[in-house]
């Protein structure tokens, strides 16, 4: 038992050592994936609302000069596209420009990617599939491996057969009652 | 162990350098034939073309903001669009997609909406186009067709 406890303890704290980095990824994006309703984890969004001289319904050949001169537009444009015959979209890097034609309204729309959350939540969902989904699977049987080495490593009335026994217990109650009353509740 | 342990972190490291250099601009399966369907074909008889693999090409001209499960894309007749829907978190068309041109793959669908269902699609057109609505005015049951995509890539 003694060299079990050992090598549990060796695996427990270089693995752990290994995890923590992979951890705070899970972690941290999966608290702003749970709020994805309140907040855009992703990207930061922009909205300005401004009047040109409405250009109006005409051939796209002829709106489209007179709504670039004025919205007077800087930097490489992606794409351009007439949506509606009073719709007409200019698409950007990071900003798109939605002009009503007909009353010459702008909707500026910026977004740019969250510096830090887009990529967490980029390894988080497994956006790029492989190799990302094989170190994930590596991390979550890192983290099996965590939890079951853990329950061995303190003895007495702190481990499992006391306190820890009753932590571990709670911890796998509440779970198994919340799937239960989940499924109860369809 | 702790040569394990180093070896592990190394191979992990590895497989994200590589993984962040590859693939940036393909998506799920990406496209596997060259034959493209034109978006005025397939909205013109869109029955012709039900539990087909087609391909589009067009500019991403809307996407989901909340899961990127979906992109909208601008056909070769003004006006005209199709959505290409994917399995939720299978592939994720990030925002700053749109104004890019894509190729995107899959099966043509098409979906009969309920009564209520067409109803409701009804009333959120109006909505956003600032228009009134009337649900007595609705009667007939509407079809949905979309592209139940597998893949897709930004081209040059």
């Amino acid at each position: 038992m003694r060299k079990f406890r050992k090598i549990c303890r060796t695996l427990h704290r270089e693995l752990g050592f290994l995890a923590v980095g992979l951890t705070l990824v899970y972690a941290i994006s999966g608290i702003a994936v749970n709020h994805a309703h309140h907040w855009d984890a992703n990207y930061s969004r922009t909205l300005e609302q401004f009047t040109i001289e409405a250009p109006g319904t005409g051939p796209t050949d002829l709106i489209k000069p007179l709504v670039m001169e004025q919205l007077a537009i800087e930097g490489p444009i992606k794409s351009t596209w007439r949506a509606a015959p009073d719709r007409f979209q200019i698409f950007q890097d990071g900003v798109e420009y939605d002009v009503n034609l007909v009353t010459g309204e702008v909707a500026q729309h910026g977004f740019a990617r969250r510096s830090l959350f887009y990529d967490l939540n980029f390894m988080h969902l497994n956006s790029g599939k492989a190799p990302w989904t094989g170190i994930a699977d590596v991390y979550a049987g890192i983290l099996c491996v965590l939890s079951l080495t853990g329950i061995w490593l303190v003895r007495g009335g702190k481990g499992l057969k006391g306190r820890g026994g009753v932590m571990m217990a709670l911890g796998v109650a509440l779970p198994l009652i919340y799937a239960v009353v989940a499924r109860a509740g369809g | 162990m702790r040569t394990i342990s180093t070896l592990l972190t190394c191979a992990l490291i590895l497989a994200c350098v590589s993984g962040a250099v590859a693939k940036d601009k393909v998506y799920g399966e990406g496209v596997t034939g060259t034959e493209l369907v034109k978006v005025s074909d397939l909205l013109a008889s869109p029955d012709d073309y039900i539990g087909k693999t087609v391909r589009v090409k067009g500019t991403a001209v809307g996407v989901c903001a909340h899961r990127g499960c979906w992109v909208t894309i601008a056909g070769d007749k003004e006006g005209e669009t199709v959505r290409v829907k994917v399995k939720d978190g299978v592939i994720v068309f990030p925002a700053d997609i749109k104004g890019d041109t894509l190729i995107a793959e899959g099966v043509w669908t098409a979906n009969e909406l309920t009564m209520e269902q067409t109803k409701k699609v009804c009333a959120a057109e109006a909505e956003k186009h600032g228009e009134e609505f009337d649900e007595d005015e609705v009667s007939s049951c509407m079809t949905l067709y979309q592209i139940t995509g597998t893949g897709a890539v930004v081209v040059e």
